[in-house]
Order: structure tokens, then sequence, then C-alpha cells
């Protein structure tokens, strides 16, 4: 009963919050429900018995990248910043035109009418056999996931350590402050 | 806790970890460098000790080995295994090396102190150190030539960077160049050895070798018709000549003076260069099994009385050294050659001690001696002399040392020089092929004590030769960084320490029970296939489990396994041997006297006999000549003149120029066909792209989403057709 | 009620998918854009964890979801840093203003 509740909730937010991401007029409120998207996706995690990737979910998103986004929304003037068109509408840089919102609307429904398409062929034909199996099984899966990010994984576990070395010091490279007479 | 962790592993790790530390803080405090490395080393050698005494005296038995490993790297796929190993082998020589190593290391650190305290760079030197001495552990405790040769290659750049260590030198920079590139010549050849070691017997294992070789599984023969197992003694042992500066390269060790003294005496003289002795020492069932041993013989009494010859006209004091270190790492080979395996390990153990020494004592004298004029150092023995007054802790230091290497008796060149000496004349009365490496071998031992004290007579002895020189140069007081670890050092070249006799050769017995107790002898064994036939690796991280095969403790057994005819033969000949040799000592020892001190005749006497000799002695037999004006600047470049010649002179010639004027005609044929029909069809292909082109541009508009929406629609279009166009 | 199964999860993840592609083209701000690919990344990773319970039964998915965390983190960095020089340069963060390779 409990699950059921919390899948809910966590559906609503995260069904919401996505369609708040693209709906929402300041850049800054966008990245918002963005985080409570995120949120919600971390409680679907909880349902389906992954706490440790719900966790590194609230950690890493809501914790890093969120916040990450926020910064770089103030840095970049975000919200503050209005241009006015052609035709003398001052338009709100964050958002796009009735035009793109609907060829992206289009592109979007395109794809998830296939997509569904798809997935509803690989729902009928999934077996059933692993999901009894699993049903009401709540059990702790951090020390297995340890244990298969140093053994089976091992070798994608130390290229995503690279990875994130090579990002942090691009990043800190691209992002250096300019100096003077270097352009 | 196992013991590899809790006793052995500190021995490697302590170096190591001082050299990653004191990399990060050298730029920041080049004294927090200085005091974490020689911190390092001393425990270490603490370490080194502890298992020292469980190895040698009592807790294990004498053919008792750890052999741990863990696995490297294993990328075996499912057709075929390639999995390396990583571990550690440690028996009694261990032990021993490790001790000299960590010991000499940490006096010489030590000394470094005092020496290298006005440098500026005085930090980056320790740290060089640090990783020599953790490389140099790392080798002695691999349990396989594969990560033996890595070890081996970290030191070969530790010596390129403390050759090259005074950066403003401008011949520190050439020298350098010259040791790396010459030990390589001799490290790719070592690793053909490895390569076909690996491919015949599909491990580099010591153990493994040594399994191979008893069970006669190591039969595999080369291309060029060559046993295998000669072709890989053959190429490893390269790696020993490379590595200890025998014949025909040894060109490099004396450039190798360019660095400073303490690492002159670590790297060029006490421990690196043996390193590759010890390997030879570690291979020598598969040179023996190869049939080298003639070879290794004569390579070693080459190299011992070529660079003897050689020292005996050098005037730098540290030439003088580094020849005879070229010298007797020969006597070492050669030992090895007639089968004088354990007299060679010792000889390893005290030229270590007794050069490292000696050579400490040429940096204590050459920090002294400061040339106002020229801000520099002296190093021409031509400008000393007089000093044992000035100097005289050094001066006993070093006769010590002197008596030591010339084989004086109750010293420890002594003990060792005279056992493989005795050898190789037990060889020689046996076959006449050792003949000449018999004369060989006491001709270099007679040089040798001729041109040492020589080097004493020159430098303590006399009037001083440069009056000026001799007056700047200060009293010397006993300083803890300075006297101390000569001191200690000199103590060790007492033979006493290697033998139970106070001579050797058991002459005068200390212990007269069992035939004084040999503890070198009885100890430290030619290793045998056969005491590795149970063997089982085990991996880190489980209990010690003592192999199952029977333990002994050492005990001397005075005929070594002969017969009783054949022990006494053998025993009539050491004897005689060890005549011969205080002899020849004594005599290189009177002529140096009669020549350089009582100047009874002037050595121009010598010059004058042979003066094209004396000329061939001074350019060091021709051979930087040869290698570096013959071969590669006549050789290398002649081939590369002609084949310059060929590609300028008969390619471009004629197969260019030929190929052009084909293609002018071909040219003219085709503008023709060009002009008329090709070009139709070219504008109207121009025509068509051109009109393409402008409705494609319309894509090409730069802006990222559209490019975004154009892959959304292609890949959902794709999967769409997948799913309903019933594909 | 309806049961909470694979479906259900799946079309969360379909919608979060769709979203995402909403958001990275109707948006015209880059950090905006950079939000949409995060959503379409969870979408991914959601859709991993559910198969990991109710088809393949062991945490491999567990696993990939974690790496795909680590990747949009590390893609986070750097495409907020790209930003961030666009900015420098351009003192605008308008997708249309990134037009170099027009035609």
């Amino acid at each position: 009963m409990f699950g059921t509740i919390l899948f809910i909730c966590s559906a609503i937010f995260t069904i919401c919050g996505a369609v708040m991401v693209a709906v929402s007029k300041n850049v800054i409120h966008a990245s918002i429900y963005l985080l409570i998207s995120l949120i919600g996706v971390a409680g679907l995690y909880l349902t389906l018995g992954a706490d440790f990737v719900a966790v590194t979910q609230l950690v890493v998103y809501v914790g890093g990248v969120v916040i990450l986004m926020l910064f770089a929304i103030m840095l970049t003037g975000g919200a503050d910043l209005k241009v006015v068109s052609r035709y003398g509408f001052t338009k709100d840089p964050g958002m796009g035109s009735l035009k793109t919102y609907v060829i992206g609307g289009l592109t979007s429904l395109f794809m998830a009418i296939v997509t569904g398409k798809l997935i509803y062929n690989a729902v009928i034909n999934t077996t059933t056999e692993n999901q009894l199996n699993m049903e009401n099984s709540v059990e702790q899966t951090v020390s297995k996931i340890g244990t298969l990010l140093v053994t089976k994984h091992v070798l994608a576990f130390e290229i995503s350590s690279i990875l994130l070395l090579g990002a942090l010091v691009g990043a800190a490279i691209i992002a250096r402050p300019v100096k003077l007479g270097d352009e | 806790m196992d013991y590899t962790i809790t006793s052995i592993a500190p021995i490697i790790l302590l170096p190591f970890f001082a050299f990653v530390i004191g990399a990060f803080v050298v730029s920041k405090s080049q004294k927090l460098a200085v005091g974490i490395s020689t911190a390092a080393i001393i425990g270490s050698f603490l370490f080194s000790l502890r298992v020292f005494f469980d190895f040698v005296f009592g807790k294990y038995a004498t053919n008792y080995y750890i052999h741990k490993y863990f696995t490297w790297f294993d990328i075996s796929s499912e057709t075929q295994e390639f999995v390396v190993n990583m571990g550690i082998y440690f028996d009694n020589m261990s032990a021993v090396m490790m001790l000299m190593v960590t010991g000499v290391g940490s006096l010489i650190h030590v000394f470094s102190i005092f020496y290298m305290k006005e440098d500026k760079r005085v930090g980056h030197f320790f740290v060089y150190m640090s990783l020599f001495i953790s490389a140099m552990i790392g080798l002695v405790l691999s349990d396989n030539l594969f990560s033996l040769f890595v070890f081996w290659e970290i030191m070969g750049f530790c010596s390129y960077s403390l050759i090259g260590f005074y950066v403003k030198a401008e011949g520190a920079g050439v020298a350098s160049l010259k040791a790396f590139m010459t030990t390589r010549m001799g490290d790719v050849f070592f690793l053909l050895g490895i390569l076909s070691i690996w491919t015949t017997i599909g491990s580099v294992t010591y153990v493994d070798i040594y399994k191979a070789i008893h069970l006669g599984e190591f039969n595999g023969i080369t291309a060029l018709g060559m046993p295998l197992v000669t072709f890989a003694g053959l190429a490893i042992f390269m790696g020993t000549v490379g590595k200890s500066a025998q014949f025909p390269l040894q060109v490099w060790l004396p450039d190798a003076m360019w660095g400073p003294t303490p690492c002159s005496a670590l790297i060029h003289a006490a421990t690196m260069v043996s390193a590759g002795v010890y390997l030879s020492l570690r291979i020598y069932p598969l040179l023996d099994a190869g049939g080298l041993t003639t070879i290794v013989a004569y390579v070693g009494a080459i190299t011992a009385f070529g660079a003897a010859t050689m020292a005996l006209v050098q005037t730098d004091i540290k030439a003088v050294m580094a020849y005879s270190t070229i010298s007797q790492l020969g006597y070492m080979v050669l030992g090895i050659g007639v089968g004088a395996w354990n007299a060679a390990f010792m000889h390893l153990i005290a030229h270590a001690i007794f050069k490292a020494a000696l050579f400490l004592s040429c940096g204590s004298i050459i920090h002294e001696l400061h040339d106002h004029h020229t801000h520099s150092h002296v190093q021409e023995m031509t400008r000393m002399g007089g000093l044992r007054k000035k100097m005289p802790i050094t001066f006993m230091v070093m006769l010590f040392c002197t008596f030591a290497i010339s084989g004086v008796p109750f010293f420890s060149g002594f003990v060792s020089k005279d056992r493989i000496l005795g050898d190789a004349l037990l060889r020689a009365t046996e076959s006449g092929t050792f003949i000449p490496v018999a004369i060989l071998g006491f001709s270099a031992a007679f040089l040798t004590a001729f041109y040492m004290f020589r080097m004493m007579f020159l430098t303590f002895f006399g009037e001083p030769k440069d009056k000026d020189l001799y007056h700047h140069t200060h009293q010397e007081h006993l300083s803890i960084t300075r006297n101390v670890p000569l001191i200690i050092l000199a103590t060790f070249t007492l033979g006493i320490f290697f033998s139970g006799s106070l001579t050797g050769q058991g002459f005068v017995k200390v212990f007269p029970k069992d035939h004084g107790y040999e503890w070198f002898q009885t100890l430290i064994e030619k290793p045998d296939g056969k005491n590795y036939l149970e063997h089982k690796k085990q991996l880190f991280a489980f209990e010690d489990v003592k192999p199952e095969l029977e333990l002994r403790h050492g005990h001397y057994d005075p005929n070594h396994g002969m017969d009783e005819h054949q022990a006494h033969h053998s025993h009539a000949v050491h004897g005689w041997g060890a005549i011969m040799s205080i002899i020849i000592a004594f005599s290189g020892i009177f002529l140096s006297y009669s020549v350089y001190y009582k100047k009874r005749f002037s050595p121009d006497f010598f010059v004058n006999r042979v003066p094209g000799y004396y000329k061939a002695l001074r350019n060091k037999y021709y051979f930087d000549y040869f290698y570096i004006d013959i071969l590669i600047q006549k050789v290398l470049f002649g081939l590369n003149n002609l084949i310059a010649f060929f590609d300028m002179g008969i390619y471009d010639r004629y197969v260019v120029d030929g190929w052009e004027k084909v293609n002018k005609v071909c040219f003219k044929i085709a503008k023709r066909f060009d002009d008329s029909v090709i070009d139709l069809g070219v504008d109207f292909t121009g025509f068509t792209v051109k009109g393409g082109s402008s409705l494609l541009k319309v894509v090409q508009s730069g802006k990222v989403q559209l490019y975004f929406i154009i892959a959304i629609v292609v890949v959902a279009g794709y999967i769409a057709t997948l799913l309903y166009g019933g594909i | 009620m309806f049961e909470i199964g694979l479906f259900s999860y799946l079309v969360i993840g379909l919608i979060l998918f769709a979203t995402g592609i909403l958001v990275m083209i109707a948006r015209k701000n880059i950090i905006a854009i950079l939000l949409g690919i995060e959503l379409i990344l969870n979408a991914a990773a959601l859709n991993f964890v559910a198969y990991s319970k109710y088809s393949v039964g062991n945490l491999d998915g567990h696993v990939f979801s974690l790496f795909i965390i680590v990747v949009a983190a590390a893609e986070a960095a750097v495409g907020l840093a790209i930003v961030i020089r666009f900015f420098q340069i351009k003192e605008t963060a308008h997708i249309d203003d990134a037009v170099l390779l027009k035609n």
C-alpha cells in the first residue's frame, strides 16, 4: 500500500515536474521544476527497490547537477535578459516561440508513439517469472552493487573515473577566466 | 599477518612512498624532501636487517624461500591464456642483497647530506635516489624476469637523471644520453631473451625456468639453428653486459662519473651495476644449460684485464674508480663463468661495500679541494698529494678499502677475489680453454694492486703538487655525515665478516670447528631445479606455508660435494692460487711503491717503452672512437648517404622522371578527350550539385536544434520502419 | 486500482523522454536545453532500473544507471563550462546565436 502511494506521488512529481520544465517561462523556475522531477525519479527508484541508486540520484543530481545549473544560470544572466524581437515583442530568451513548441511537440509525439509501440511489444514479450520472484523482496543493494562495481564492471568503473577526471580538468580549462589580450 | 606483508613489503614501500611524497614536496621545501628520503631509507634498512637476521641466522633453513605472487594483469581470451604475474621471491641471497642495498644506500644518503648541502637542487637528488633505491629493491624482490625488467628500466632512468644532474655542465647531458643509449643496447637483447623464454615455457618466473631446465622442457631451436636455451641465456646475458658495463658495452660507465659523487657511489659502483651481475647469478642455470659459461668467463676476464689496464693511465681520481669498478665487475662475471657462483656473489657484496667507501672517500676529497680561481672542485690527481695530514680519517678509510680491493689478506677483497681466481685456476688445470682466463685474471689482480696504490701515493703521499690548493684545504674533523658512513663501510671491508677464517681459504681459522663457519658458502647455494619440483605458488594474503621439501640448516661441507680425490686436488689448487694472489698483490704494491713513492724510476720509463700502447690506453682502446666516429658517424651515416644516393640518384632520376614523361604523353591524350566529352558531363554535374546544394543549404542552418530534430525524426522513422514495415 | 508493473515505469520513462525532447527543441536557452538532456538521461536510467527489477533479476541495471548518473554529471560540468565560455564571448546564452556552422 505504501509502495503504491509512493509510486503515485513520485509519478505525479516526475511528470508534472518534467512538463513544467518545458513550459515555465523563467529558466530558474525551470531548473527548480527539474529538481522536483528528479526527486520524483528518485522516489520511483525507491519503489523499484533500488535504494542505492535513489540515494545517488538525490546526492548527485539534486545536490550537484541542479545546483551547478543554477550557478550557470546566474553566471549567464538567466532570466533577466530580455530581447526585443523584430516585430517589437519582448521575448523571454528562456522560452521559445509558439512555432518551436509546435515543432517540438510534434517531434516528441512522433518519437513517443514509435517508442511506445516499441515498449508495448517489449512488455508483452517479457516473461514474468522474475517478476514473481522479485515481487516483495526488500533488501539492501549497496553491498551487492559495490561488489559488482569492483568485480564485473571494474573496467567501466575505472573508465568512468578517468572520464570524471577529464571532465573536471576540461571544464576548468574551458571556463577559465579570459585574460586580457587573450582573445 | 603474512611475513611478506609485515616484514618484506615495507622495505620497498618506504623508499617508494618517500619518492612519491618527495616528488610533491620537493618544489616547496628541499630540506623536507631530504629528510623524508633519508628517514625512509634508514627505516627500510632496519626492516631488511630484521629480515636478514630471520633468514640468515636461524628462523629459516638454508633452502627455504618465500614465493608469493599476485596477478598483475590478465588479458587472456577464451582461446589464449595471457596472464602476467608479479610477485616476491625471497631467499637467503635476496636477504643478503637487500641488506647490502639498503645498508650502503642509507650510508650514502647520510653522506650525501654532507656532500650536496650547498647544491640548490639537493631535494631533487634525494628524490631520484629514493626512486632508485626502491627500484633496486624491487629488482631484488622480483620473482620473474618481466617485473625485474620493469625495475631494471626504472633504474636506467634514475641513472640517466642522476648522471645529468648537474644540468649546467655540458658534458653531463651527453654522458647521461650515452649511458642511457648504451645500456639500451643490452636491454633490447634482454627483452628478446625474456620473450623467447615466455614463448617457450609460458612463464618467466625464476622457479618455472629452473624447473623447465631441470626437466629438459627448454629444448626449442631458434631460426638460426641455435638451441633456444643458448639464445635466451645469451640474450639475457647481454642485459648484464649492458648494465654491468662489461666488454664491449663498457664505454658508458667512465662517462657516468659526471654525476654527483654520492650517486656515482650508489649507482655506478655499488648497487645498480651489480644488478646485472645479480641477474646473471639468478639465471645461472640458464647460462649453464646453454653452455655459455666459457663465453661468460672470457667476457669477464677481458673486461677485468682491459679495464685494469685503462685505469693505469687515468689522472682523474673518479676515472680510476670507474675503471676499477668495471674491472671488479669483470671479476664477478668471470667468477660466474668459471662456476664460482658463491664467490662471485660474495665479491658482489664485498665490492659494493669497499667501492662505496672508496667513492665516498673520493667525494670527501673532491668536496674539500676547491679551486678558488675557477670556483670548481678538483678531481685531478696531478694536483693532489700530501693530503694524508689534512684528511687522516679519509686516508685511513681509503687505505682499508685499497687493501681490500688489492686483495691483501685479512680484507674482504682477498677472500672473495681469491676464491674466484682459485676456481679459475682449477678450471684451467682441468681444461686448456680456461688457461687464458686464469692468466688474465691474475694479471688484472696485479694491475689492480698497482693502480690502486698509484692512486693512494699520488693522492695522499709525497709533496703537495699544487701548493695553493693544498693551503686552502681545511683540516678534516670528525663529522657525523661526512666520516661516520665512511668508517662504518671501512669496518665491513674486513675479511672476518665474509669468512670464518681471517684470511679466507681456511689459513687462519677463527672457528676451528667444522672447518670454520663459512656462512657465505653454507647459506647461499646455486639454484638447482630439483629443489623446485614440488613448488607450489602462493597467492598473497595467505599464511606462510613452508614448502613441502625437506628443509635443512646449512652446514659446511669441506669437500663441496666432490669426492675425496677431487676435493684434495681442488684444495691444493686453491691453496696455490691463494699464495699466488698474495705474491701478486704484494708485488703490485711494491712496484707502485717504488715508482710513485720512492721514485726509483719514473712512470715515463714504461710510457716510453710502449708509446703506442700508452696512447691506446689514454684513448680507452679507441672504443669511443670506434662507436661514435666509425660505427655511428661513418657506418650509419654512410648507410644513410647510400640510401639517400639511391633515392636521389637512381630512384628520382629514372623512375620518377621517367614516370613524368609517361604522364606527359598520357596527359596530352587525355586533354583532348577531356575537353570534348568529359566537360559536358562535368558541367551537368556542377549544375546539379549547385541546385542540390541550394536546396540542402536550408538544412545547414547552423542551428543545433534543427539538427536535433532531424536526428530524432530519422531515428524515429527508422524504428517505425522496423516496427511497421514488417521487416 | 491498477497494478504497478514494468509497463507503468516504462510509460513514465517514455513521458520523461518525450518531455525532454520537447524541452530540447522548444526552448532557446542553452541551459534549458541541458535541462532537457538531463530529463532524457533520467528516462533511460529509470528504464534500466525497471528492467533490472522486472525482467533480468540481477543488479546490473542498477550499476548501469549509476554510470548514467556519472556520465550525466560529467556532461553537465563540461556543458555548463562551455555555456559559460560561450557567454563570455558572445554575452548571450541564446542557442540561435551559436550559428558559426551555418551553411
